[in-house]
């Protein structure tokens, strides 16, 4: 069962023409993207554009109706095992079993993926997160900043090429935020790359290397968060919302609309 | 937050591996049996209630009616397996659905089946425990003793029928998506799952009764474990009450996995 895997090939990740229907309602309808090795890419997109489903397709949570996803080269729907083995994830609410130590859950998820680490390993990896003094605590007995903290600590056990974050900062007070943005920048650095969806354009612009804009379902345009702003900052609907100086959230909401979703 | 750094040439990472299956299981048993020797609850449900049930048969006289005292201690059994199965593992299977828990684990290497199997594993060793502890409760206060033979072919009959109740747990957990409904649907299905089958070998209700009552699902295993407690008894009745724990079985089990859903939405 034990494989290595295949050869790098530049690309982290490249999804094709990926559909998501849920019934009769289009989630994902024909999104592409490719996320280079050691970049962080940006999904950015109102509630309900199908940001989520695109990432579950790629973590093997949905089955996609259509399309292709390759992870390094490994093809998810044909090798769920092997792909899943070469992602991180970091769901958009995470928990675990409630009568679990936070060591013991690291431990579980380091087997999960074949890495064994021994206690000693555990709690060098904790007091890497400033939990180590925390060891011996339950996940919900975790402010919301530690419990991200120690998602993403597990999300990465195995080091992995690709890690997958949804919404991660979201709920985090600023100086959480930057913490984990801090730690964001860290995985890249170790040459991780890292798919992360988010609503804060400004974390966006400053993190983000590239960032995709999607709305229903759709891809509606990908480059650099500068280079989102120069392509269209000419456009009517951008300068309709800008106030001032035009910014990668003028950029979005006026591709997306002004009207609340959902 | 620094600039967004210009996409450079990463450092060569090591390559993975997937991991074997043995490395999978060992991590999932691990946690699973940790997560059960933690569960009050579980603990409470495995244990007290078939004691209970055991001790109340023997100290009212009246309990006599209900059948031979090896049926009553099977009785006591198979109460622990359906409080395992019914209350225990389908209330843990909904509550973790609810929190997430399953997604998480199913984003990581591990195959569905070995996430659900595990869990049924740590749920049948429960059920082999809380037997030996009953078996020995019996023998020591209410003078049920078993020979070698028979204490190894009731511990084999009952691995066989805890599919039966593990196999209703988890086709609630499949019908029944919300934890909280599924409480209240578990301790009502105890009726026809398991109360019925009390009065599988008494006539106080009639014969029609008894004949439904004997072979409702509890009333099944109740016959199967007792004459498994005296080899020496086994008969037609107790081959037919194998045969039709095991179609008992595959229909729980079948509804179990064709709607179980691993997510709450």
């Amino acid at each position: 069962m034990t494989s290595e895997a295949p050869p790098v090939t530049g690309l982290a990740l490249q999804v094709k023409d990926l559909r998501v229907s849920y019934g009769p309602k289009r989630a994902v309808d024909g999104v592409s993207l490719d996320i280079n090795e050691g970049e962080i890419f940006g999904l950015l997109g109102p509630n309900g554009a199908g940001k989520t489903s695109t990432l579950s397709a790629i973590e093997g949570l949905l089955q996609p109706t259509s399309g292709s996803i390759l992870i390094r080269q490994v093809d998810v729907r044909a090798h769920p095992v092997q792909a899943k083995a070469l992602i991180g994830v970091q769901l958009q609410s995470t928990s675990f079993q409630s009568e679990l130590k936070i060591s013991e859950i690291v431990k579980l998820y380091a087997g999960l993926y074949g890495v064994p680490l021994s206690k000693p390993a555990i709690f060098d990896r904790l007091t890497e997160i400033h939990l180590g003094d925390e060891a011996s605590r339950r996940f919900s007995q975790l402010s919301g900043g530690q419990q991200k903290r120690l998602s993403l600590l597990i999300a990465t056990v195995h080091d992995p090429p690709l890690v997958l974050l949804d919404e991660p900062t979201s709920g985090l007070d600023p100086q959480a935020r930057r913490q984990l943005w801090d730690r964001i920048q860290g995985i890249r650095k170790s040459g991780r790359s890292i798919l992360v969806t988010t609503h804060s354009m400004e974390e966006a612009q400053s993190v983000c290397d590239r960032v995709a804009i999607m709305d229903y379902g759709k891809i509606l345009t990908v480059d650099t968060p500068a280079g989102l702003i120069e392509k269209h900052k000419n456009d009517p609907n951008v300068l309709a919302v800008a106030r001032g100086q035009v910014t990668l959230e003028d950029v979005f909401i006026g591709l997306t609309g002004r009207e609340l979703r959902e | 937050m620094s600039e967004p750094s210009a996409v450079t040439t990463p450092p060569v990472l090591p390559p993975l591996r997937t991991p074997a299956l043995s490395e999978i299981f060992r991590a999932l048993l691990e946690a699973d049996f940790t997560v059960q020797l933690r569960n009050n609850r579980a603990l409470l449900l495995s244990f007290a209630l078939p004691l209970v049930l055991l001790f109340a048969l023997f100290a009212n006289k009246r309990g006599i009616v209900l059948g031979d005292p090896r049926f009553r201690v099977a009785a006591a059994l198979t109460l622990g397996m359906a409080s395992i199965a019914i209350l225990g593992y389908s209330m843990t299977v909904a509550r973790d659905r609810e929190k997430g828990v399953f997604q998480r684990l199913r984003v990581t290497p591990a195959p569905t089946w070995t996430i659900m199997t595990s869990r049924l594993l740590v749920q049948v060793a429960a059920i082999l425990a809380m037997a030996l502890v009953l078996l020995v409760a019996a023998d020591l206060f209410v003078g049920v003793s078993l020979t070698a033979e028979a204490y190894l072919l009731t511990f084999i009959c009952v691995i066989f029928s805890s599919a039966l109740f593990l196999g209703v747990g988890q086709a609630l957990a499949g019908l029944v998506k919300s934890a909280d409904t599924l409480n209240a649907v578990g301790r009502i299905a105890y009726i026809p799952l398991f109360a019925l089958g009390l009065f599988g070998h008494s006539t106080i209700f009639g014969n029609t009764f008894e004949l439904i009552s004997r072979w409702s699902p509890g009333g099944t295993v109740i016959t199967l474990l007792s004459g498994a407690m005296n080899p020496s008894s086994w008969n037609s009745d107790t081959w037919l009450a194998l045969a039709v724990s095991a179609a008992y079985s595959a229909v729980f089990a079948g509804i179990g996995i064709r709607w179980f859903q691993w997510g709450a939405r």
